[in-house]
């Protein structure tokens, strides 16, 4: 039976003050009844027949893993009903009203979801999962709190969860179990890990940032990021023309909602100075292939800006979002000085930071009364319409950085040319940048990159010599048809070294995953002359 | 007191079926692994373990080939069999090419040789490369993996104290262990008399393995009247050859031409797989060096390129 009351059961209240951040405000609607019990069952069920499915279907893995998560849910469940049943029990929802940080910042991760889709197809293919993970966490996010306390409450908080988690990170079907280990190990996050917060209890770790974070870490000590789609999820983004203005437009969302234009806004403005700094003193950029890489511009947008986890005064975010900007770019190198992928950079400093907002807002409170940060909207009482005074200076921010061809235009780390002579000038950290971007296009099967790295092993000269790994990558670059590869295989003494193929710019200028094997010779050739390799300039009139 | 009794009997008879029941299999197991023995000890006869199965001749399975002219490519009137890509040049049909000294190997590499360097190495090798007999010729090898096995035995050769001193002073001397090239290998299949088999002009099955279904154990086929006593230079498997697939006339400096074309190695002497008009002495086949096929092997040269 099926009731519903305007309060709380008087038996469940005490408990329900754990219930995370419901505003003092609202007069939520109690479902209270015995077949409640069976809610998560359905979400289970659903779960489950999900897996047959054919894009499960495909992977018997995949299945597996859908079939070990329904498991679990349904051994808790029973574990659950008969203790109900025992002790007489019942459970209840609470039907708050509808928060915008949940389904605001859904649906901004929705749009994004789509255009990238549109342009990348691993994400439609992800659809589906991304369902599932849903209703996972849903079931599971219910049956916790049903473990702790009687009462749930029902909204939309898991579609930000799952949804900005998925954004950064998601494994490959092989080992997608690790996916839902993830989704709930994020869950338990916000559920176990809290604090008194102006005196309430909530959630210390952003849910998805805490478990990309933890997830990360293990990742890069287990040297097994190629479990998940991270590297190929973080430079496919660029994939989508005008992604960055795309994101900045769906950021302005958010930050009107959530007045989180400080934090995003200082981020971004300490990596846009950094890079700049850094490229007028090196000559060379600091990141590989932009001025801030499209999975930081996404992560401070919708990633570190949770409000629930952010410092609640106007300089408390700004100082949040500084330490954010200068958190990815030190990690980018220490990453790089790790040999570890530099995607993660983004989402280590998050957990940390979290846990420093409370020392930040009372860091700040000594700002109190100071008359000029105020006329700058920076005091300490957040006001509606200083957000609104600093999403106009982000937005002319932003504009001067596109009108100056700093964030959708072409970047000069995407040519392999420039990198060469960078390298061949001495510039800082230009030869490691050559050899990763040959390394990678070794591994994309490109003959030309691999005899490239031999040649570089062999002579010794921009890497210590090392005569056994040069043979690994000249048989490699003749395997792969490359007849300079099989003539140094040959003798290695006399190293040769020619331009790349057609084949090989088809790999050697995707930038990010660009489908270029259907591309016209003449295009390509022309493309190829956009990233300054000279002999394609001259080449583009002999195939027109 | 019945009931202990019959606990007794039951753990009496167990104790006396185990090790019966364990000795049978056992028992099988020793006669499996001394039929197996036997087996690859035959396999590996008239081979050197200790020097990585090479055969236990003098110069271990080395043959020379003396300094001197032959004839190369193919003449369509004497051979009606001839391919277009046999042809030495526009204006000729065949050419006649100088070649110095040079040590060929009397048999294709084996499956036992090349498992000794795999297993010294940890080379990564196409497993079905090591299935077989180890006295058949090693097949589903690529072109790389040619270089890189003659590239580790002159290491061992250079470094064994058991090499036979005549290799050990070439080797000392810069003379490389390779794959041949496409001129010495025609000249050792086919002698100085331009012959189109080893054997002489006419094919004969008896002679070779073509035109059949699988590899044979290398030197099955006699071939007294072969010029220089070397064993299955038709047929049995195809041999990678050092030459870029090129154009004739022959020109071992040009190595280094053509590199912007994807990369065709020439093989020679066709396979089990081929018919008669493939296991010519000047058939020219090209493949993929990152090919591995079962009717693609190599053998060896000791030369001073």
């Amino acid at each position: 039976m099926l009731s519903a009351t305007g309060k709380p059961r008087s038996q469940g209240q005490d408990k329900n003050k754990n219930t995370a951040g419901a505003p003092q405000s609202e007069q939520p609607q109690v479902l209270t009844s015995k077949q409640l019990l069976f809610v998560p069952s359905l979400f289970t069920l659903a779960f489950f027949l999900l897996s047959f499915l054919p894009r499960v279907q495909g992977n018997e893995i995949l299945v597996r893993s859908f079939w070990a998560a329904t498991a679990v849910l349904v051994v808790w469940q029973i574990f659950m009903i008969l203790q109900c049943r025992r002790t007489g029990e019942t459970k209840s929802f609470i039907l708050a009203k509808p928060r915008p940080q949940h389904y605001i910042q859904a649906m901004v991760h929705l749009s994004v979801y789509t255009y990238w889709g549109w342009y990348w197809p691993p994400v439609q293919e992800h659809a589906l999962l991304l369902v599932a993970q849903l209703l996972f966490a849903y079931a599971f996010d219910m049956l916790m709190a049903w473990s702790r306390r009687d009462s749930y409450l029902l909204g939309f908080g898991p579609f930000p969860i799952i949804f900005s988690t998925n954004l950064f990170l998601w494994f490959r079907d092989d080992w997608f179990y690790l996916q839902f280990l993830m989704i709930a190990v994020g869950f338990m996050g916000k559920e176990f890990v809290r604090w008194k917060r102006d005196g309430k209890s909530t959630h210390i770790f952003n849910p998805s940032a805490f478990t990309l974070g933890l997830f990360s870490l293990i990742l890069i000590f287990t040297n097994t990021t190629d479990f998940t789609w991270g590297p190929q999820i973080a430079s496919t983004l660029s994939l989508a023309p005008g992604i960055y203005t795309y994101l900045f437009l769906g950021g302005l969302v958010v930050m009107y909602f959530f007045s989180i234009t400080l934090v995003a806004a200082s981020a971004a403005a300490v990596l846009f100075g950094l890079s700049a700094l850094y490229y007028a003193v090196t000559g060379v950029p600091y990141f590989l292939d932009s001025e801030i890489p499209t999975a930081v511009f996404l992560g401070l947008h919708l990633l570190v800006t949770d409000p629930s986890t952010s410092p609640r005064t106007p300089p408390g975010r700004l100082v949040f979002g500084i330490l954010y900007g200068l958190g990815v770019f030190a990690l980018y190198t220490i990453l790089s000085a790790f040999g570890a992928p530099t995607f993660y950079d983004k989402l280590l400093c998050v957990p940390l930071l979290n846990l420093s907002v409370q020392w930040i807002d009372r860091a700040v409170q000594s700002l109190r009364d100071n008359s000029t940060l105020d006329r700058m909207g920076l005091g300490v009482v957040p006001s509606r319409r200083a957000n609104l005074a600093h999403m106009a200076v982000w937005i002319v921010f932003f504009a001067t950085m596109t009108l100056i061809g700093k964030t959708d235009g072409k970047h000069i780390g995407d040519s392999l040319p420039f990198w060469e002579l960078a390298c061949q000038e001495g510039r800082p950290t230009a030869c490691d940048r050559l050899l990763l971007l040959q390394s990678t296009y070794c591994s994309d099967n490109s003959g030309w990159a691999c005899n490239e790295l031999g040649a570089h092993y062999a002579s010794g000269r921009i890497i210590p010599a090392d005569p056994d790994r040069a043979l690994t990558y000249f048989a490699r670059a003749c395997e792969l048809r490359f007849q300079a590869g099989c003539v140094n295989l040959l003798d290695p003494s006399t190293i040769s070294r020619t331009e790349p193929r057609v084949f090989d710019l088809r790999l050697l200028l995707r930038q990010g995953g660009q489908n270029l094997m259907d591309m016209p010779e003449s295009e390509l050739y022309a493309r190829a002359c956009e990233h300054e390799w000279a002999f394609a300039c001259s080449n583009i009139v002999s195939t027109l | 007191m019945k009931k202990n009794k019959g606990a007794k009997y039951f753990r009496l008879i167990l104790a006396m079926l185990i090790p019966i029941v364990g000795a049978m299999p056992l028992a099988a197991s020793k006669a499996d692994a001394q039929q197996s023995l036997d087996t690859v000890l035959s396999e590996v006869a008239g081979f050197r373990a200790e020097m990585w199965y090479l055969p236990d001749e003098e110069l271990l399975g080395f043959v020379e080939i003396p300094a001197g002219t032959f004839l190369m490519g193919s003449n369509p009137l004497i051979d009606p069999m001839a391919f277009e890509n046999e042809r030495w040049s526009e204006g000729r049909r065949q050419g006649i090419v100088d070649l110095p000294t040079y040590y060929i190997s009397r048999y294709e590499v084996t499956i036992a040789q090349f498992k000794a360097f795999a297993d010294a190495t940890g080379y990564r090798v196409n497993p079905m490369a090591l299935q077989g007999p180890l006295n058949h010729p090693v097949a589903n090898v690529s072109w790389t993996d040619a270089i890189a096995y003659a590239r580790w035995l002159e290491a061992r050769l250079k470094e064994s104290a058991q090499t036979p001193a005549p290799l050990q002073r070439l080797l000392n001397n810069g003379w490389r262990v390779s794959i041949p090239n496409e001129a010495q290998w025609e000249k050792a299949a086919r002698g100085s008399e331009g012959r189109l088999y080893p054997w002489g002009n006419q094919p004969n099955r008896d002679k070779a393995n073509y035109s059949g279904s699988g590899t044979r154990a290398v030197g099955s086929y006699a071939c007294p009247e072969c010029q220089y006593g070397l064993h299955d230079m038709s047929g049995n498997v195809w041999e990678w050859t050092r030459s870029p697939y090129q154009p004739l006339p022959f020109d071992p400096s040009d190595d280094r031409s053509n590199l912007a074309e994807d990369a065709l190695w020439v093989m020679r002497g066709g396979s089990f797989n081929d018919a008669e008009n493939n296991a010519r002495t000047a058939v020219r086949g090209a493949a993929d060096p990152g090919a591995r096929r079962p009717f693609i092997g190599f053998r060896l040269v000791i030369s001073s390129i």
